[in-house]
């Protein structure tokens, strides 16, 4: 299997504090990887690190074999890489629609971006029929749906979700997974970090545990579910 | 008061209102996207109108290192204008790189910011002071070519007089908030700007690069900043040389306080009322404008602190 991205000795500091401490990570081309660990064990200090609104103090990241280590913020969504922030971040006095549009503004093919809009509406119905809204007035799971439908907007080849089940009611969580797993086999890449430890470890193929900015444990997520050690700091 | 008499105040009102506005305008497009008032934007209003003179023929006084010096060519008032608000719009990016940018990559807090382009400001003024002398610039007579300096909008018996200068000011306001309002709210450029300036590290996550609009939203700023400049010297004359653009920045700011900080239409319909009401002074009392527009701000900002405009600003934590 080809490595799409692969992280090594990864370090980022917080003025004094260490975020993360030289963390080596990869993920395979088509695979779902979930990274999970306590609030502050440096899980979304990792998604950023990737798509470079932090800068770490050490250590290199590679995407398809390049290294994109310095590479601007907005070019790495350009080279097939988005992320859907934690809070989800919509752009809340814009409509649903330019929302989505501004997603693809890395692109240029009219037509692509068009028919991309329609796939967006098809699988999730609820920005279609808000499309004209502001999407400050959307719920929370809307929201939710329109951070991961407008990073999928730029065509990327690996997507990055932060806690997508955050503050978000069980049926809803259900529905955004459906759609993480639909997103999968369809193709995408996907880098999932998740408080749910469960509902992660069912998604993903494989698993990151962090504690404290370090990595503490790796493995197939199937066999994490019944892991004993997994099971009592995280699954409760 | 005589309708007649009410019309011609109105229509004075309207002009320098329109004025008021594009310069405000620019004002508020630097706030909305950075959060930091950039106090050096009366010194571009006073640059505008100094390269909008010199570039329309006008000669250095006899004051100053360039004493007595002119263009070798000179451009007719239009393209002066257009061609001294371009060279604004670069001054407010120079600005923008020594005052605001390396503060902002070093995280600096932007009161800090705030006293640098006061500083930008300063500087500004003293160094074309040293250039060009602090003398009163006025654009010469046949400025506009062969227009008449005023035209009579009411009847013989009861004239409503215009300055022809007032018809341009307010149609060339018109036009730039014309095309600043489809510009930013309808291309693909104006939604990344309007994205930048809600959020521009999520924006930096959709491809937009917010530096790039930074300088480009100071281009803008500038080139509004002086062409205003540009309009009202040519109007009333570059009145107190280098620190001309002083009274109109402070002014400014009250603008876009009045209007709501950071809102466009805030900052268009700040301008008018302003410019309105300060025509509405009875000349008795001419002397004491500034002193009465700041006293209608006041008034108003204890009712709504947000400004006309404005939404409420909900404190982030």
């Amino acid at each position: 299997m080809q490595k799409l991205l692969e992280i090594q000795n990864l370090s980022v500091n917080y003025g004094a504090i260490q975020a993360l401490q030289a963390i080596d990570l990869f993920i395979n081309e088509g695979e779902i990887v979930t990274l999970i660990g306590a609030n502050g064990a440096g899980k979304s200090t990792t998604l950023k690190a990737i798509s470079r609104l932090v800068n770490p103090v050490g250590g290199r990241i590679f995407y398809q074999g390049q290294d994109v280590t310095r590479m601007a913020a907005h070019q790495v969504v350009r080279s097939g890489i988005a992320h859907s922030p934690e809070g989800r971040r919509v752009l809340t006095r814009q409509t649903v629609l330019t929302n989505l549009e501004l997603g693809a503004y890395g692109r240029s093919d009219r037509l692509g971006i068009k028919a991309d809009l329609e796939k967006q509406f098809l699988t999730f119905p609820r920005l279609g029929e808000r499309r004209q809204q502001l999407a400050g007035t959307l719920s929370g799971g809307e929201q939710q749906m329109l951070a991961i439908a407008r990073a999928l907007m730029s065509r990327p080849k690996l997507l990055l979700l932060d806690e997508p089940s955050l503050g978000l009611a069980p049926q809803i969580v259900l529905e955004i997974f459906a759609v993480i797993r639909q997103l999968h086999q369809q193709g995408v890449t996907i880098l999932l970090v998740e408080q749910n430890a469960n509902l992660a470890l069912q998604t993903a193929n494989r698993v990151y545990i962090l504690e404290a900015g370090q990595l503490t444990l790796t493995g197939n997520a199937a066999e994490l579910l019944t892991d004993e050690r997994v099971r009592q700091a995280y699954l409760g | 008061m005589d309708i007649t008499l009410f019309l011609q105040q109105f229509l004075n009102g309207l002009s320098i209102g329109s004025v008021y506005a594009i310069f405000a305008v620019g004002y508020t497009l630097v706030f909305s996207i950075l959060g930091i008032i950039n106090f050096a934007h009366g010194a571009v209003f006073t640059l505008g109108a100094y390269f909008t003179y010199f570039l329309s023929g006008g000669a250095v006084g006899t004051n100053g290192l360039l004493a007595n010096l002119a263009l070798p060519f000179q451009f007719s008032f239009a393209i002066a204008l257009l061609l001294g608000s371009i060279l604004s719009g670069l001054s407010a990016i120079a600005i923008e790189r020594l005052a605001f940018r390396p503060l902002r990559l070093k995280g600096a807090d932007p009161l800090l910011t705030l006293v640098s382009s006061l500083g930008a400001a300063l500087v500004i003024v003293n160094v074309l002071q040293y250039l060009v002398g602090a003398e009163i610039y006025t654009f010469s007579e046949g400025i506009y070519g062969d227009l008449p300096a005023s035209i009579n909008l009411g009847t013989a018996e009861r004239p409503i007089m215009i300055r022809t200068v007032q018809i341009i000011i307010f149609g060339v306001s018109a036009v730039m908030v014309g095309i600043l309002t489809y510009g930013i709210g309808f291309t693909r450029m104006g939604k990344a700007l309007q994205a930048v300036a809600e959020d521009a590290t999520t924006a930096s996550l959709l491809g937009i690069d917010p530096e790039r609009f930074i300088t480009l939203t100071f281009f803008v700023s500038g080139f509004l900043g002086g062409m205003a400049g540009a309009l009202v010297g040519s109007s009333v004359s570059i009145a107190s040389g280098p620190y001309f653009g002083i009274a109109y920045g402070l002014k400014g700011l009250g603008v876009i306080v009045l209007g709501g900080l950071g809102n466009i239409p805030g900052a268009i319909v700040g301008g008018m009322v302003i410019g309105l009401a300060e025509a509405f002074v009875p000349t008795d009392f001419s002397g004491y404008k500034d002193a009465i527009a700041f006293a209608i701000l006041f008034v108003m900002l204890l009712v709504r602190p947000q400004g006309l405009l404005g939404r409420s600003r909900i404190q982030k934590v």
